[in-house]
């Protein structure tokens, strides 16, 4: 490679773009005048909806007992304690007609508000203060009957409220019955006091507000009034507050300040990064297409590998410039709003002080290597388009895609730990905010595995860029017009012996959207052993062979060639017999890993216990054909033939093996069963590569089935373990039949020489798989 | 210095299944020569240069440039060789001096060889006026200009040029034959794609008629006109061509005849 091209592309590119006023307004001016700008929209609809005040029409405010009236005498509300903030916000206005109907009076009500005069109407109802007072008296004869049913009394608060001549004397004025209940039941249905109704129109959001506020008022009316009438019976309001929960917070302001911005700048700043590679990726390189440009370069002495990185570094910038100056701006905006709602709110000083400056260099750590995956996706997906439109219609899928990766991270109940540490850009977030927060040994022990995930997939992006500029496609601009009839009539005639790589992804996605529905479809059914050989040969069969096989038919000239029969050599034959017993104890492991990293949860638990006991009272030789010779030949035709198969031509073997893994992998119902089989479909691949085929998969993946299946079932139907393997297995406390760690290990270094077996190839198979790679 | 043999490129194509842009072409062009590659719109022209300046993969067949094979030494052909086409454009928001001096610097030319020589080119071009201008600003044979001389900036010993003078005025077209004439004087050898008879009479020492990605005829005017006993060019050309798809047509007929017969034979 040669540095100086790339060197010279880079400085070309940048100047270019940097000569772009369109891109400079994007990337410069508008990030730093946008957040601004809605900062003060925001400040601005805060403020209006701080002041605007909401009216309410009061009817039968006479009803209101006198000794706390909801308003003064000037019609406003009466200010008590907490109701300061609500003075502005609520306009009461008494009805002050002749009307006293009731009928009429609610036509009067439902007119007001149809027309807009009030944002709600409070009926206050003749019976409302009598309600009340009732109550009280409820609560007495309430208490009278416990005493007698022997409950622990409180003598001095009985008699309290007895000689209280304040209630007594609240009694005499607004209660005209001195009516006792007779019974408890009588005396809880009086409890509900239907002396208050609304009417409003709810659809709108002054209503909505109207009733919040109306809400509040009578919230904190509510509590004075019980407070008087407990004060007056003897009786301190604190004892319905009988605990005060003391918290030490142990979180340092400075963690605390941290932790809101911790979860949006990351959002914030990769969204931007996306979009600020996005856009120049367009321009350099669909638009460069359009402009004849790309040609123009494509016949320089810069090979097509340098021209990618120099235009990928120039997207990088770009990127992470986009990214910056977005985060600076949006921060700086959201700081001085913070500043000024802090001064009128001071707690909110602490919860949202200015974020720590260590926190910004973590976040811009970040920055750095998700701006490279994104950079170059969006060199590859922008060397797809044949036109800048075209290009642009390309951001959403990529937007799609990485929109949830970066907003798992946000959900309040996900921590780091070593599974969400292995998704891609979530886990590097994961990691950030460790550091954020001050979480070290957390964050020191996921980081390698966060880097290694975050390698890998720059490393894959890089590659998809570099792959998609060394095609001849990269050139061609201008669109295509598209003719059903003709595509389909072209993928007839044009029927290769295999397929191609986009009818093998095809048919993995074909697969997998058949099983979601299937598996909806299908629903809970009985869990029977008739039930469960019915759905899986509906699912192996009917869902996953099926596409496969009609595809291979339509599709390829030679069915068998599509699928990869192909009779593999000897020696291969009996590697895969010997590899499928020596791969089970590592598959084990592997799958108990899995599962130590991510638990499996008390319903899948539940189901796939209750699955396990039918399956092991089942005849071994039905569940050996069912889950190991059933799934083995329909998965390995699937998956190691003719997906494999399609996405091998044109050397992808790399592609071949793992996206042939990971539609394996995504097959599979249960995420601990999908991650384990990703692993073992890419160790699959490798040897459906070199044996040519997939017979040798085929018994490979048949015997490792029906190891696990098998030893489950011998275990849970009170099998002994034969002495003969004692030096291999062992019975687990549980029960169950295990590897022992000597035969864990030593099977392991027999796996990887039998591996090495496989790998050695005959001259007749190093030419059909030459032959199956062009 | 240009060596093509039984070059042959196909596309995949939904109406046809296959498209043969090229089939089994074969040429060569030697030293101080200029070789007119002449067909009709759609005969493989851009095909065939696309390929010798190494953008396109051949499907099959080989081609060799300053002793340099195209598929396994593209490095080194792109070295040797100045890509000119209609479709080749500048840089709009570069200025002509940085576009040729960017071109230059790809090719490696060390600063001061390269000052020189872009002296040099922009003299013999007369460009020197067009300098700072931006390539959004220039006109359609301003740009050509500009396209000429960061393709001839590193002094390559082969030169392409793929219906350079399409889009040109007369006044600039003439120029352009100028200079491409110039550079033959030099010693280049010239490849010169064109659908326009006047340009390859007055320029081309030897000739290729392309259509329909076959070479229908190879050779000097002079051998082409006593092959074809027609003097005047253009009506040569337009005698091959139609004699051409007369006789594609009579074979397709005969596959219909063909047909028919075995049809009327098996009822």
């Amino acid at each position: 490679m040669n540095w100086r091209h790339i060197q010279l592309i880079f400085q070309r590119e940048m100047s270019d773009q940097l000569r772009d006023r369109r891109t400079l307004f994007t990337i410069t001016i508008l990030p730093l005048l946008l957040y601004p700008f809605i900062g003060m929209l925001m400040t601005q609809v805060a403020q209006f909806k701080r002041d605007s005040s909401v009216s309410i029409q009061v009817f039968g405010l006479e009803n209101w007992p006198k000794q706390l009236p909801l308003l003064d005498e000037n019609g406003e509300l009466q200010v008590r304690p907490g109701m300061e903030s609500l003075v502005k916000g609520v306009t009461f206005d008494p009805y002050d007609g002749s009307e006293t109907d009731r009928e009429a009076l609610e036509k009067l009500a439902k007119e007001s508000i149809d027309k807009d005069r009030y944002d709600l109407v409070l009926f206050v109802e003749e019976n409302f203060r009598e309600k009340l007072t009732k109550r009280l008296k409820a609560d007495e004869s309430a208490s009278s009957e416990s005493l007698s049913a022997g409950e622990l009394p409180d003598q001095s608060a009985a008699e309290d409220t007895a000689t209280d001549p304040g209630v007594e004397n609240l009694a005499a004025e607004d209660t005209p019955s001195q009516e006792v209940f007779a019974d408890k039941e009588e005396a809880e249905r009086s409890l509900s006091n239907d002396g208050l109704s609304i009417i409003a129109n709810l659809a709108r959001d002054k209503s909505q507000l109207a009733q919040r506020r109306l809400g509040d008022v009578i919230r904190i009316w509510q509590k004075e009034w019980t407070s008087l009438h407990l004060t007056d019976a003897g009786v301190n309001p604190k004892v319905f507050e009988p605990i005060n929960l003391q918290a030490t917070d142990t979180a340092p302001t400075a963690v605390k300040k941290a932790m809101l911005w911790a979860k949006i700048l990351p959002f914030v700043m990769l969204i931007w990064a996306l979009t600020g590679a996005f856009y120049p990726a367009i321009d350099l390189c669909a638009g460069e297409k359009e402009r004849g440009t790309l040609e123009t370069l494509l016949s320089s002495p810069a090979r097509r590998r340098e021209i990618v990185w120099g235009k990928l570094g120039t997207i990088f910038v770009f990127s992470v410039a986009s990214a910056l100056l977005n985060l600076f701006s949006m921060y700086l905006t959201a700081s001085l709003i913070v500043k000024q709602l802090a001064a009128a709110s001071p707690g909110l000083q602490e919860a949202l002080g200015p974020m720590p400056f260590h926190a910004l260099g973590w976040l811009l750590l970040l920055l750095i290597p998700m701006a490279a995956i994104f950079s170059a996706l969006a060199l590859a997906v922008a060397a797809l388009a044949r036109s800048t439109k075209e290009g642009q219609y390309y951001l959403m899928p990529l937007l799609l895609v990485t929109l949830p990766l970066v907003a798992i991270p946000m959900m309040p109940s996900l921590e780091m730990n070593l599974g969400t540490s292995l998704l891609p850009i979530s886990g590097a977030i994961f990691l950030i905010r460790a550091f954020i927060e001050g979480r070290l040994a957390e964050a020191f022990v996921h980081m390698p595995f966060v880097l290694g995930v975050t390698a890998t997939c720059c490393w894959f992006s890089i590659r998809w860029a570099i792959r998609q500029f060394e095609s001849e496609s990269v050139m061609f601009a201008g669109s295509e017009r598209w003719n059903l009839r003709l595509w389909v009539h072209h993928l007839w005639r044009a029927r290769e012996d295999t397929a191609t790589p986009p009818e093998a992804i095809l048919c993995g996605i074909i697969i997998i959207v058949a099983l979601f529905f299937g598996r909806i479809m299908a629903g809970a059914g009985t869990p029977t052993w008739l039930f469960i050989v019915q759905s899986t040969i509906v699912v192996q069969v009917g869902l996953i062979l099926t596409p496969c096989l009609l595809m291979a038919t339509l599709l390829t000239r030679s069915v068998r060639k599509s699928l990869r029969i192909h009779r593999p050599q000897t020696s291969h034959v009996l590697a895969a017999i010997a590899l499928g017993f020596c791969m089970h104890p590592s598959y084990m492991l592997l799958a108990e890993a899995v599962t130590q990293i991510y638990q499996v949860g008390d319903d899948t638990k539940a189901a796939l216990s209750g699955f396990e006991g039918i399956v092991t009272s089942a005849p071994l030789w039905g569940v050996i054909c069912v889950f190991a010779l059933l799934p083995a030949l329909c998965e390995e035709t699937v998956f190691r033939g003719f997906i494999f198969g399609g996405l091998l031509r044109q050397k992808g073997v790399l592609r071949a093996i793992i996206v042939s893994a990971l539609f394996f992998g995504f097959v599979h119902p249960v995420l601990q069963q999908s991650i384990s089989a990703c692993f073992m479909g890419v160790l699959l691949g490798f040897i459906a590569w070199r044996t040519g085929g997939i017979i040798c998969t085929v018994i490979i993946h048949a015997i490792n089935n029906a190891l696990g299946i098998g030893y489950a079932w011998l275990s849970a139907n009170d099998y002994e373990l034969p002495p003969a393997l004692a030096w291999a297995m062992q019975t687990e406390e549980s029960g169950a039949w295990g590897y022992t760690e000597t035969w864990v290990f030593v099977s392991m270094l027999l796996s990887i020489a039998l591996l090495f077996v496989i790998a050695r190839r005959s001259t007749e198979t190093q030419r059909f798989i030459q032959a199956e790679m062009a | 210095m240009v060596e093509v043999d039984q070059l042959t490129k196909s596309y995949p194509d939904l109406q046809t299944g296959k498209f043969v842009a090229l089939d089994h072409v074969s040429f060569s062009v030697g030293e101080g020569e200029i070789f007119g590659l002449l067909g009709p719109n759609g005969a493989g022209k851009t095909t065939a240069l696309r390929i010798l300046s190494t953008v396109l993969q051949p499907t099959s067949g080989t081609a060799s440039i300053n002793g340099f094979d195209v598929t396994k030494h593209p490095y080194e052909v792109r070295h040797s060789i100045g890509f000119v086409s209609n479709n080749t454009a500048i840089y709009e928001r570069m200025t002509a001096w940085e576009m040729v001096e960017y071109f230059g610097k790809l090719y490696g030319l060390e600063q001061e060889r390269l000052e020189q020589r872009m002296e040099t080119v922009f003299s013999q071009l007369q460009m020197n006026e067009i300098r700072d201008i931006a390539g959004a600003r220039m006109s359609t044979g301003m740009q050509q200009k500009v396209n000429i001389a960061r393709a001839i900036v590193h002094d390559p010993p082969v030169l392409v040029f793929d219906e350079a003078s399409l889009g040109l005025d007369v006044l600039v077209a003439r120029a352009l034959l100028e200079i491409i004439s110039k550079l033959r004087d030099e010693g280049k050898c010239i490849i010169f794609s064109t659908h326009i008879m006047r340009e390859v009479e007055r320029l081309c020492d030897r000739v290729g008629i392309l259509h329909r990605g076959k070479m229908l005829a190879y050779g000097t005017l002079a051998e082409l006109a006593a092959q074809e006993q027609e003097s005047d060019f253009e009506e040569l050309f337009f005698r091959m061509l139609k004699n051409s798809d007369a006789q594609r047509e009579a074979a397709e007929g005969d596959k219909n005849v063909v047909k028919t017969v075995s049809l009327w034979g098996n009822s």
